[in-house]
């Protein structure tokens, strides 16, 4: 770590505190080159392969020139600035196959980064009336603890609005199995929707599209439906890595609004990753000023086509798989973010997802699966 | 497309397959076969056969020509690549060979339909002419194949074989693959229009309940090729009386002999092994994913990745990939992502690719442990020690591997056959030939033709 990335995250913090965001498109690719040429300097495993391609800072002139690397390439390489005594801590990549996850180093500075972005972000996407810490809101997330899942960047993320909100009632209602994998503790989750409807407290409930489904299963089997308080949240993040039956988003955000009372406009999808430092947001709040902005009789269709946002301080670009050149507004391609908030590791990170181009956003598509050519399914064996 | 609709797979798309029909079709092949098919004989069936594939080997060939044409946009393979692949598929079609065929599968002995069995005359020159009869076979009434979508010759072969049976065939195809069949189908109905009486092609997404249960009920053995959950899925439907004859998918690899890898012969190895990843793109169960390279031979085994990559580019030119879907280009490029990250950072990595495309890539690494291909022409080539390096390379995939292609001296290719029978290959082959099996292959271990059959032993 060096004093100038010290210098550019404070700066970066600082940006991120404007609220609304904003950060121009020439500032934004100042920033980049200027984190890329630090990066280059601090970052050797991430330096070895920008050379490799011949793509240095003497050669890249635009942001969506910088070099990007696969998210596998964060499961063999250690891609940080920060020198062994300053790693406190790490995020590893979910996922119950992984047999090395991926490993994404942090220290005090790089975390300070990490939740000044996904604190911002979040509160800008959340509706109005719960951006501020009121004494009748109940959080629940439907995670284990950070303390029983101390690499999970999801959950560290949790933790970070739980702390933000400093909310006395705030609860982590998942566990751990013998196995390891994440499991729900249903007679908590009971209790505390069961305590929110009482008290008709506003309920923000985080927790991955497989901990839905988890709960949703329960509720369906106890015939169980609860009505939580009006603008009560929920927020739904990350795949479903084989732990439980896949639904389609629709289907899911049909079904929390069934068992849960949750109208869809009150229902925030997450896209992120262990790899990198901030978040993209789809529906919520954000979304609908947008949409009601951007036409003079906003369209009150619920299943307006998805899309993801992230924070001025990031970038998804769409990428053609077959010849790496951006895609045009409609088409599919591979997910590629440039994320200034990965000060310390490496800001251009190309993921496996397949994204369809909306706007300076994307419909999310989902994992390219390996190896399972048309229909060849002995990777599943 | 300028072809009558013979089949439910000619009628537009919009049209709407129903129970009644597939019941009708069923009732209908059943009738045809009792009239046309039953009285044919092995020999007639064979010069039939042998015309057809001879007719698809003209240039002008009507049929031929459609799938040049249309194949492109319906299979997403380049006219190159099906040329070669329907020109090695239909050269295998001689009496020779199928008398080959008929020798290894049911020895001298006859159908009990169609062949002269009356008089005792065997129609079919017999290994061992002076053995008694063992008995007489006969093909199922009604064969129905579920076929897969990825490469058209299994299908083109279950429709031969199903003819050599003399049954009546259904095939399901897969949504959106079904014009080779057709095309296959139609020639046999232009050459034989009784014939192709006794067949039915139709198309339509697996799963459907009502349809399958419908074509189940008709079948006496059905045929499937897929996935392990297809056909689990397609086995649990089938009422008990029903033979099945399950093909699920396998993998395959090639195997070069240091003693190969020398000068004089090194540019015919090169070829043969970009023959075998430029067939079908890969995409059968008898591509390579992995060539496994010897060291230590005079031309090393690095040397040998990069000349094979020189190869793909000129194969590209000549017989180029063609389009494949974004999401087989974006599995292509992230392995790609992370072979480059893994090339910078170690010595003995290396990775050649196309520019601006994925139409080839080869990557060459250390790591023995077997990679499952993205295929589409992207091969990983990975030096070994010996024999026993690569087959600890494969351990994991016993009763999974389809072939082995081989490029060794007579001798060694003698002895690692050995090996390779020992470990469980069902097939090995010289390397160049991979997807072009002879007629007489047993596919996955298994006789193609013998477990279609059923027979009638006579001890008399």
């Amino acid at each position: 770590m060096t004093p100038e990335l010290s210098a550019y995250a404070a700066r970066l913090r600082g940006l991120m505190a404007v609220s609304p965001p904003a950060i121009s498109p020439a500032q934004f690719d100042r920033l980049a080159l200027e984190l890329f040429a630090l990066q280059f300097q601090s970052n050797p495993a991430y330096r070895k392969i920008c050379e490799a391609r011949g793509q240095t800072p003497a050669t890249v002139q635009h942001w969506s020139q910088i070099p990007a690397l696969p998210t596998a390439a964060f499961k063999d390489l250690d891609l940080t600035c920060l020198a062994p005594t300053e790693r406190t801590t790490v995020f590893h990549s979910s996922g119950t196959t992984e047999q090395r996850p991926s490993r994404h180093w942090h220290g005090m500075e790089s975390l300070a980064v990490y939740e000044a972005s996904l604190t911002a972000w979040f509160l800008e996407n959340v509706p109005p009336d719960l951006r501020f810490a009121i004494a009748d809101l109940r959080l629940i997330c439907l995670t284990p603890p950070p303390s029983l899942v101390p690499h999970s960047s999801l959950v560290h993320m949790f933790d970070v609005v739980r702390r933000e909100y400093a909310l006395p009632a705030s609860v982590f209602t998942g566990q751990l199995d013998a196995a390891g994998s994440w499991t729900l503790d249903f007679t908590s989750v009971y209790n505390q929707l069961t305590a929110a409807i009482q008290s008709r407290q506003q309920v923000i409930l985080l927790g991955t599209a497989f901990s839905f489904v988890h709960l949703l299963d329960f509720l369906a089997i106890k015939d169980l439906v609860f009505n939580l308080p009006e603008g009560s949240l929920v927020m739904e993040t990350g795949g479903y890595k084989n732990r439980s039956r896949i639904l389609p988003k629709s289907g899911l955000h049909a079904l929390i609004t069934e068992r849960l009372g949750v109208p869809r406009e009150q229902i925030l999808c997450e896209y992120g990753m262990s790899e990198l430092s901030s978040q993209a947001y789809d529906g919520g709040a954000r979304s609908l000023r947008l949409e009601a902005s951007g036409s003079s009789t906003p369209s009150p269709k619920p299943q307006a086509p998805s899309r993801f946002s992230f924070p001025p301080w990031a970038r998804a670009q769409i990428l053609s798989p077959e010849t790496g050149q951006g895609v045009g507004e409609g088409e599919t391609g591979l997910i590629r973010i440039l994320d200034l908030a990965n000060v310390f590791s490496v800001l251009a990170v190309q993921t496996e997802d397949l994204g369809v181009r909306r706007g300076d956003g994307f419909e999310l598509i989902g994992r390219a699966q390996l190896a399972e050519p048309r229909g060849c399914s002995l990777m599943n064996a | 497309m300028n072809l009558p609709a013979y089949f439910l797979a000619d009628l537009p798309p919009e049209a709407a397959l129903t129970p009644a029909m597939v019941n009708a079709a069923c009732d209908t092949l059943r009738r045809n076969r009792a009239k046309y098919l039953l009285p044919r004989s092995t020999e007639s069936m064979i010069a039939l056969l042998c015309e057809v594939a001879s007719d698809w080997l003209q240039p002008e060939n009507r049929f031929r020509r459609l799938a040049l044409e249309l194949g492109p946009a319906e299979t997403g393979f380049s006219a190159a690549v099906l040329q070669s692949g329907l020109d090695a598929f239909f050269r295998e079609f001689t009496p020779g060979n199928f008398r080959r065929l008929l020798a290894q599968e049911v020895g001298g002995a006859l159908c009990v339909t169609g062949d002269d069995w009356r008089a005792g005359r065997e129609s079919v020159p017999a290994p061992h002419a002076s053995s008694p009869a063992p008995g007489y076979w006969r093909g199922p009434e009604l064969l129905v194949h579920i076929a897969a979508g990825n490469i058209p010759n299994p299908s083109l072969m279950s429709l031969t074989l199903g003819l050599l049976t003399r049954s009546a065939q259904f095939m399901k195809c897969a949504s959106g693959a079904a014009l080779l069949p057709r095309l296959f189908a139609h020639s046999i109905y232009h050459a034989d229009p009784k014939l192709g009486a006794c067949l039915e092609l139709a198309a339509w997404r697996g799963g459907n309940r009502e349809l399958e249960g419908a074509l189940f009920a008709h079948a006496d053995c059905v045929t499937a090729t897929g996935s392990d959950e297809t056909l689990a899925a397609v086995r649990a439907q089938l009422p008990s009386r029903v033979r099945f004859l399950g093909y699920g998918h396998k993998v395959s690899f090639g195997f070069v002999a240091r003693e190969v890898l020398r000068e004089e012969e090194i540019a015919s190895v090169i070829s043969r092994a970009a023959d075998d990843i430029v067939a079908w793109n890969q995409q059968g169960c008898l591509s390579p994913h992995v060539l496994y390279v010897e060291e230590r031979g005079a031309v090393e085994s690095d040397q040998f990745a990069q000349r094979l990559a020189v190869e793909l580019a000129q194969r590209e030119l000549a017989a180029p990939r063609g389009a494949i879907a974004t999401e087989e280009a974006a599995r292509i490029d992230s392995q790609r992502a992370i072979y480059e990250t893994i090339a910078a950072h170690r010595a003995d990595a290396k990775i050649w690719a196309s520019a601006n495309s994925t139409a080839w890539t080869v990557v060459f690494e250390h790591e023995v442990t077997f990679r499952f291909s993205p295929l589409n022409r992207f091969i990983f080539v990975k030096p070994v020690p010996d024999l026993p390096a690569v087959l600890r390379g494969v351990d994991e995939l016993h009763g999974r591997v389809s072939t082995v292609g081989l490029a060794a001296s007579p001798a060694k290719a003698a002895e690692l056959a050995r090996e390779f029978a020992h470990w469980g290959v069902p097939r090995i082959c010289p390397l160049g030939r991979m997807q072009s099996p002879p007629l007489t292959w047993r596919h996955d271990g298994r006789p193609a033709l013998g477990d279609l059959i059923l027979w009638t032993d006579i001890e008399l």
